[in-house]
């Protein structure tokens, strides 16, 4: 096991250099001058020259790629140009709400999801069934801003029952934060429901036609119990694998939410970083969330041994 | 669902000498298909006595395994369903029974295993879980207790190191031990009845001898009554004190195994019999040299209803009636029932 | 053992051919198709249609939904109605591109690496690593790196989308490589060029076209999310994202500006979706198992 979990964290090595290679070529190969564009349409020369200076473009490229390795080797992601603060600085002050977005969403699409899924495989074909298939269709197609601002309109503006828009921290309480979080929550698992939904439904399905299905109901199991622990435990292996490919999804949602609910997360951090045209800060979120997703992949495939025996490293 | 008078109703089997623990009567399942409705068990009735060993002979698709889940009631809701005729156990109805009632009886008082040990055993669970179960369940013992159970019923049916086993997935062991581990799920209940559908074609010839006599032997110890499927007559001749004989859903012949052995009188227990390989002059099973004699044509679809014999399309015997009228199922010798318009020529042909 | 005889269960002829009894058993694909239909004919028509989208009348500024502006004005006074159905062009025209754009570059590479090794431990590397990247971030540093433009939104929502194309086309390849045939023309010494071209690419098309329906869909959404957050189709091109962008503001007391391309947004989508679903499960079952 451990040597497993070493093997697969050194095989994320060449994953990241690409990673690194890719966003540090993206500024190089891109035609025209990165500085004059990022600089903007009114800067004038030198200040063009200073932000070619600030990026390192002046010096020869593979120079360039050195140092740009060796600083996130140190833990360094860059240096913002506008605000000269560095990337990590700028990333812990805006991770809180970001990473409680991203939590109170898998846990709300979990919850919902799962039970949807199990319920429409056991009753397949009949109306809850249809239902619940309805709504997975209609979830990858919902832009998560419709669903945003429906819901703000719905709970927020008609019911008056939370907060419109904003993110309160969880210094000021825990309570206040779940009411600022619920509706982005669920405007962001919306998508995220609708894929744990179906592929719990196929997976349960599957696993329903199996001989010990049979078996457990042969021995006088209660169909409640063969359906929540001797099917769905089997289910479990591609449910979870969805879960993860899900929740690296969701980071590209989270920037989108936490523009239509305010929320000064990261994704507002990159949507600040577009309209200045910060490169270094759009650089260091790319690495940061490149490597969360890898450490999410390498998580669920440890926790593939924990549902099923058969899986051993 | 009580027992239907209709026109073929079978007459009653061949009358029994002891108690009757099961009693099946005109039972009828029906599955519902796109393309039409499936008979797939048309009006069989079996009565199986305390302590006996009962075997269900017949091809497959011939509703010998239907009739069990029927019996168990574990047809799935969707496919298909018991549309006629009466089980009923020690004296209880079980087709009208409420679900959460019949759950009481399964794997407690009647207990099924199946074909294939590979798959019907939960990959997840330990074995002495996946035991201990049932012992939760239908006697109520704590974890522990139940556990310890487990480890009893593992060494019952013969697994060596039975405490270190009943910690091991179903994975780890191999298919004869696996389906020793079906057989003490099935037993660990102590039921009065156990169905075993083909529970030894899966495996290995060597194993199955061993899974057979464990089954015998246990059956002795325990009291249990067994009604056994197979297509395979040889295990028949080792196991049972009674054969049925299946075709097309129905019951075509029925009599003691000695009996049946020496007066097939339906052409198709004498087909089925034909193509048992023979022992060969050294006295070996010539089951690889020798060519079995295959029984000509195919089983019909169940899903039109047969006017006259179900076998007559592929029988040697069959005569102009055979496919006008159903024959009855009567007893042309002692306790020996067969359902054939032209019992009479096939006794008098020699085999 | 000794009874082999198999259960035939003789399923009754049906006529099972015919394109009309085919759509009868996908009632989604007819649904998609149609909805379909009527967007892109709207995008043609358009200036039939709509006014101008860019004419603006301060005087009407964020009047609600009504006979005169159906779908309500924006705070300059535009009528939302005929930006949405321009918006509609542009969507279509984003998520066509980008599905052909994705799709033929996967194909080319995916065929490639299922077919040279040592090509495809490096590009399935570089694969991997974009794969990495959350789509949208690769986007939006692509176009924070270059002018605003949609040929490069469209270049910009492409090469995240290229991955995925690739391992399936991958996957197909070497699936279909080791059928015993493809083994034989190679033995026989046929061209890897002729092998590729009558052997391989037919067994990728069924799977091509539906993974392309995906990526038109998600090349669609991913267009408006980018214009949504200022990083897409420049701001002057009445795209359903931009439209959005701009009723962000205004949502509390103008709500119409956001709901009605919102609305069209999710339909298009959906259809799009509905016919993928439907060409995956009536194509090929095999298919679906590979997505």
């Amino acid at each position: 096991m451990t040597a497993y979990i070493i093997r697969r964290l050194l095989a994320t090595i060449p994953v990241m250099i690409v990673v690194a290679l890719f966003v540090f070529l993206l500024l190089h190969l891109t035609p025209g001058d990165p500085a004059a564009v990022i600089a903007g349409d009114d800067a004038s020369p030198a200040e063009i020259d200073g932000i070619r200076s600030k990026l390192g473009l002046d010096r020869p490229i593979w120079e360039q790629f050195v140092i740009y390795v060796l600083s996130l080797l140190r833990g360094d992601l860059g240096t913002s140009i506008f605000s000269n603060l560095p990337v990590t600085t700028l990333v812990m002050q805006r991770l809180e709400p970001s990473v409680v977005l991203a939590l109170s969403t898998l846990v709300v699409a979990v919850l919902f999801a799962i039970p949807m899924g199990v319920l429409a495989a056991w009753k397949a074909r009949s109306a809850i069934d249809r239902i619940v298939m309805g709504f997975s269709v209609l979830g990858f197609a919902l832009p998560v801003f419709l669903v945003g601002y429906l819901l703000i309109y719905i709970f927020a503006i008609e019911l008056r029952w939370l907060p419109v828009q904003g993110y309160r921290p969880l210094s000021q309480g825990v309570w206040e934060t779940a009411r600022s979080i619920i509706l982005p929550a669920f405007a962001l698992g919306m998508v995220y429901m609708a894929l744990i939904a179906r592929i719990t439904r196929a997976s349960m399905l599957e696993v329903l036609s199996e001989d010990y299905i049979r078996t457990a109901h042969a021995k006088g199991v209660a169909k409640k119990s063969v359906l929540l622990k001797h099917a769905l435990k089997n289910a479990a292996v591609p449910i979870v694998t969805v879960i993860g490919i899900g929740l690296a999804l969701l980071i590209s949602g989270v920037v989108i939410t936490e523009t239509v609910f305010n929320i000064p997360g990261l994704g507002r951090l990159t949507v600040d970083a577009i309209l200045k045209r910060d490169y270094p800060i759009i650089q260091g979120l790319i690495i940061l969330f490149a490597g969360a997703k890898v450490l999410i992949n390498l998580m669920i495939d440890i926790s593939y041994s924990f549902f099923d025996p058969r899986i051993r490293y | 669902m009580t027992l239907l008078a209709t026109a073929d109703t079978e007459p009653a089997p061949a009358p029994a000498s002891g108690d009757v623990i099961l009693s099946v009567r005109d039972l009828r399942t029906q599955f519902f298909t796109r393309d039409g409705t499936v008979r797939a068990v048309d009006g069989l009735s079996y009565d199986l006595e305390r302590g006996e060993t009962l075997c269900i002979v017949g091809e497959s698709g011939c509703g010998k395994s239907v009739s069990a889940l029927s019996v168990m009631r574990l047809i799935p809701e969707d496919a298909g369903r018991i549309v006629g005729g009466s089980v009923t156990f020690e004296g209880t109805e079980l087709t009208d029974m409420p679900e959460h009632e019949m759950r009481r009886i399964r794997g407690n008082r009647i207990s099924m295993i199946f074909q294939e040990p590979m798959t019907s055993l939960n990959p997840v669970f330990t074995v002495g879980e996946q035991i201990a179960e049932s012992l939760r369940i239908h006697q109520g013992l704590g974890g522990h207790a139940a556990a310890e159970r487990a480890v009893e019923m593992l060494s019952l049916v013969k697994i060596a190191d039975p405490r270190r086993r009943a910690g091991e997935y179903p994975h780890q062991l191999s298919g004869g031990m696996r389906q020793r581990v079906m057989i003490a799920i099935a037993l660990a209940c102590n039921p009065k009845v156990l169905i075993a559908d083909e529970p030894t074609t899966a495996l290995d010839v060597t194993i199955q001898a061993q899974i057979l006599n464990l089954m015998l032997e246990l059956k002795e110890r325990l009291g249990t009554a067994i009604v056994l499927i197979t297509h395979d007559l040889g295990v028949v001749a080792e196991t049972a004190q009674r054969v049925i004989v299946m075709y097309a859903g129905r019951k075509v012949e029925e009599a003691s195994v000695e009996e049946l052995f020496r007066h097939p009188l339906h052409p198709y227990t004498r087909g089925l019999m034909g193509s048992i390989p023979r022992r060969s002059a050294t006295g070996r099973r010539s089951g690889v040299r020798g060519r079995l004699q295959e029984i000509p044509g195919i089983v019909p679809s169940l899903r039109e209803e047969i006017p006259g014999c179900a076998f007559a399309p592929r029988c040697s015997f069959a005569g102009e009636r055979c496919s006008r009228e159903k024959p009855p199922l009567e007893p042309h010798r002692p306790a020996h029932l067969a359902a054939c318009w032209e019992v009479a020529r096939v006794a008098a042909t020699p085999r | 053992m000794a009874v082999t005889t198999e259960v035939a269960v003789p399923v009754a002829p049906r006529a099972k051919s015919g394109l009309a009894f085919w759509l009868g058993r996908n009632p989604t694909i007819v649904i998609g198709v149609a909805i379909l239909a009527v967007l892109v004919a709207s995008a043609f028509l358009a200036p039939w249609l709509a006014e101008d989208p860019l004419a603006f009348e301060p005087t009407n500024r964020l009047k609600r939904p009504s006979a005169e502006f159906w779908f309500g004005t924006d705070q300059f006074g535009r009528d939302v109605y005929s930006r949405v159905i321009y918006g509609t062009r542009i969507s279509l025209a984003v998520g066509v591109s980008v599905a052909v754009l994705a799709t033929a570059l996967g194909l080319v590479l995916g065929i490639v690496c299922g077919y040279y090794k040592r090509v495809d431990a490096i590009v399935m590397r570089v694969m991997d690593g974009m794969m990495a990247i959350p789509s949208i971030l690769l986007a939006i540093a692509l176009i924070t790196l270059m002018k605003a433009s949609l040929t490069i939104v469209i270049i910009a929502i492409t090469i995240p989308e290229i991955p995925r194309v690739v391992r399936l086309v991958r996957s197909v390849v070497l699936t279909v490589r080791a059928q015993p045939y493809i083994e034989a023309a190679i033995a026989s010494g046929t061209r890897n060029l002729i092998i590729m071209v009558r052997h391989i690419l037919p067994n990728t098309v069924a799977p091509l076209i539906v993974q392309g329906t995906y990526v038109c869909a998600s090349a669609i959404l991913t267009e408006a999310g980018l214009s949504f957050l200022g990083a897409g189709t420049p701001p002057e091109i009445p795209s359903w994202g931009n439209v959005i962008s701009l009723g962000r503001s205004f949502f509390q007391i103008s709500p119409w500006i956001i709901f009605f391309p919102g609305v069209l947004l999710a339909i298009t989508v959906l259809a799009i979706n509905l016919v993928g679903d439907g060409l995956r499960d009536s194509l090929d079952p095999r298919i679906a198992r590979r997505m």
